[in-house]
């Protein structure tokens, strides 16, 4: 008798996925979106009035960590801008300021 | 030559048994990832991450750095996560991996150890990617998504 152990990848399932944009990155949606992903999973099966709420739950999470994303880039922007206003480039500064 | 699906290295698996690779999370490896064109063609026999446009690997473009470990241990760097078991399932997985402002077109990508030592020699493959199909970003990002780290999903789980 042998004892196995299986370490194995599926062959054609998408096991990874790849996203990408042109000539921009990602928006605080997008990545929100992501991040749920990775932080809420809910199983097709699940019974539906449990799968509902964890959608609806999913939902409202997507919103509120997209909204402190965009807040984070706002935040960031006001860094950049005086780190380039300080640096003699308030021309640069106003049109970071306004991206 | 093309990408023909997902493989787990073989090497990769007799290199596990004999103590090569370490996926601690700040103390372990350095494991890294390179990207290439459906030209390449890599397989479970695959031992070693080649580079450059010669062997079919993407050019650098934005955060990506093409041409092996030396250049790219900064910008091509993974986020492992330090192995761990649920029930009877080990497993240890990457974070996402997003290279910016790039000009990228990939259809399957390597994943390999790019510490030299414990048998380890600066490109020993792990695990070989396919896309599915080409995938392309233009002056943007270029962001690969791994699975969840659990014992359903992880990447790299031992059952």
């Amino acid at each position: 008798m042998s004892l196995d152990f299986k370490l194995d990848i599926p062959r054609y399932d998408n096991v990874i996925s790849v996203k990408t944009t042109n000539n921009r990155g990602f928006s605080p949606e997008e990545l929100a979106e992501e991040c749920v992903g990775k932080i809420i999973s809910v199983s097709d099966t699940a019974p539906p009035a449990i799968r509902d709420q964890a959608h609806a739950f999913e939902k409202n999470v997507e919103k509120l960590v997209a909204h402190y994303m965009r807040r984070s880039i706002e935040s960031d922007r006001t860094t950049v801008w005086n780190a380039l206003t300080d640096a003699g480039h308030p021309e640069l500064a106003e049109l970071i300021r306004r991206l | 030559m093309a990408f023909s699906g997902n493989y787990m290295c073989t090497s990769f698996k007799q290199e596990l048994m004999q103590g090569t690779h370490n996926f601690t999370n700040g103390s372990g490896d350095t494991f890294q990832i390179a990207l290439y064109t459906n030209s390449a063609s890599f397989n479970a026999a695959t031992t070693a991450a080649v580079f450059g446009a010669g062997n079919n690997e993407v050019a650098t473009s934005g955060t990506y750095t093409s041409g092996g470990p030396a250049g790219s241990t900064a910008t091509n760097s993974l986020v492992n996560v330090t192995p761990t078991t649920s029930g009877t399932t080990a497993f240890t997985d990457f974070t996402d991996k997003s290279f910016t402002s790039a000009t990228i077109t990939a259809r399957g990508a390597l994943i390999y150890n790019s510490s030299a030592g414990a048998g380890s020699n600066t490109a020993n493959s792990i695990v070989v990617l396919d896309f599915g199909s080409d995938k392309s970003s233009t002056a943007g990002d270029f962001q690969i998504v791994f699975p969840n780290p659990d014992a359903a999903n992880a990447l790299i789980r031992i059952a």
